[in-house]
């Protein structure tokens, strides 16, 4: 994307849907969160294109992505049935579909149940970084904190995982 | 160097943004200085880069294709057929027709659909080739849900299917052709493709 093209909802959606998907699914462990994301974040994009000014495309839309999925945390945060950005929160219920089932199998991955288990800066800013691919900069200012800060939680966060996974390195 | 002697966690943080290629020049220096002849710091090193490449080996999900437009123009069809884009958006489809075969052939559904339901109203009974007349309210803007009854209508036209019914009023295949024909010619925007294809001819 260069600094003074405008793209389209569509091309956004194209371009970045998957990205935006596994970020929210990274950091949820849930699909229908990261599907919720999804959404939300076209949404927003669509009214906000408009008044977008060319720039840091990246930046203002992970800021958006980033907005958006703490919205989202809030909200369920004020329901009985909340789900919270720290934690595991696999998919339950009485009778699972076949992707649900898939998608259980799936979180049983053991750094995937790790990186739940981060604090919400640090599983933030590692997935930021090695599942979208941001460089720090990009993280910095999706983020709004310091390129320092940046560097300390992605390698305090990946520390913190090397602790508590089992296998060889 | 400014930094010859950083501490456990520094170091490892330099190690960890040196594997993210976001290091300056001397502080890649450091990081080679650090590892040569140090176990504790390679094994360090060792660690974290397993840890990141496990990072990035995990899958990577496919979005629900449903969450994603389909890359075609869909509902804009009709608003272009209406000329109610916006100019930049009217450029940007004349742009997509002018390339997609599946986006044309609907735009041409759509249109023959928009002519059939303007022209029924004012078309006059017959007795061969008859087709039902579906009463349908005359508005400028009529939307998916009249395009889809007028693809209907125009399905019929084109695969030369005779309706009855009740007592609804009826016209001539050669009727309603002439008056197409006659509208056509009186109003360009009728003959929508040509002009598609002009507007974005280099």
């Amino acid at each position: 994307m260069t600094e003074e093209f405008t793209p389209t909802w569509e091309d956004v959606a194209h371009r970045y849907g998957r990205k935006i998907y596994n970020f929210a699914y990274r950091l949820t462990g849930n699909p229908d969160d990261a599907a919720d994301l999804v959404q939300e974040v076209l949404l927003r994009v669509r009214k906000g294109l408009s008044s977008y000014e060319p720039g840091s495309f990246e930046g203002w839309l992970w800021r958006i992505t980033r907005n958006a999925f703490l919205d989202g945390v809030r909200r369920r945060q004020r329901r009985p049935e909340s789900a919270l950005p720290d934690g595991d929160h696999h998919i339950l219920g009485s009778s699972p579909s076949p992707d649900e089932v898939l998608s259980s199998v799936r979180l049983s991955d053991d750094i995937q149940a790790a990186l739940l288990k981060l604090p919400y800066e640090f599983r933030e800013a590692v997935v930021l970084c090695d599942v979208v691919g941001l460089t720090y900069d990009e993280i910095a200012e999706a983020t709004d904190v310091p390129v320092g800060t940046v560097r300390s939680r992605i390698h305090r966060g990946r520390k913190l995982l090397r602790e508590m996974l089992t296998w060889p390195v | 160097m400014a930094r010859m002697t950083p501490g456990p966690d520094e170091r490892g943080e330099l190690f960890s943004a040196y594997l993210d290629g976001e290091l300056t020049r001397d502080e890649v220096a450091f990081v080679s200085q650090a590892l040569e002849g140090n176990e504790e710091a390679i094994a360090e090193f060792h660690e974290l880069r397993a840890v990141r490449t496990r990072l990035r080996m995990m899958t990577e999900f496919e979005v629900p294709a449903a969450l994603l437009p389909d890359g075609h123009l869909g509902d804009r069809l009709s608003a272009y057929l209406d000329g109610e884009l916006p100019t930049l958006e009217h450029r940007r489809v004349t742009r997509h027709l002018v390339e997609c075969v599946d986006c044309r052939a609907e735009l041409q559904d759509l249109d023959r659909a928009r002519i059939a339901i303007r022209s029924l109203p004012g078309v006059d009974a017959g007795s061969s080739g008859e087709v039902p007349v579906i009463p349908v309210p005359r508005k400028r803007r009529l939307g998916l849900i009249a395009g889809g009854v007028g693809a209907a209508a125009a399905a019929a036209l084109v695969l030369g299917i005779t309706m009855t019914g009740g007592d609804q009023p009826v016209f001539t295949l050669n009727d309603l052709a002439a008056r197409h024909v006659a509208r056509a010619s009186a109003e360009p925007a009728f003959s929508i493709m040509p002009s598609v294809v002009e507007a974005a001819a280099p």
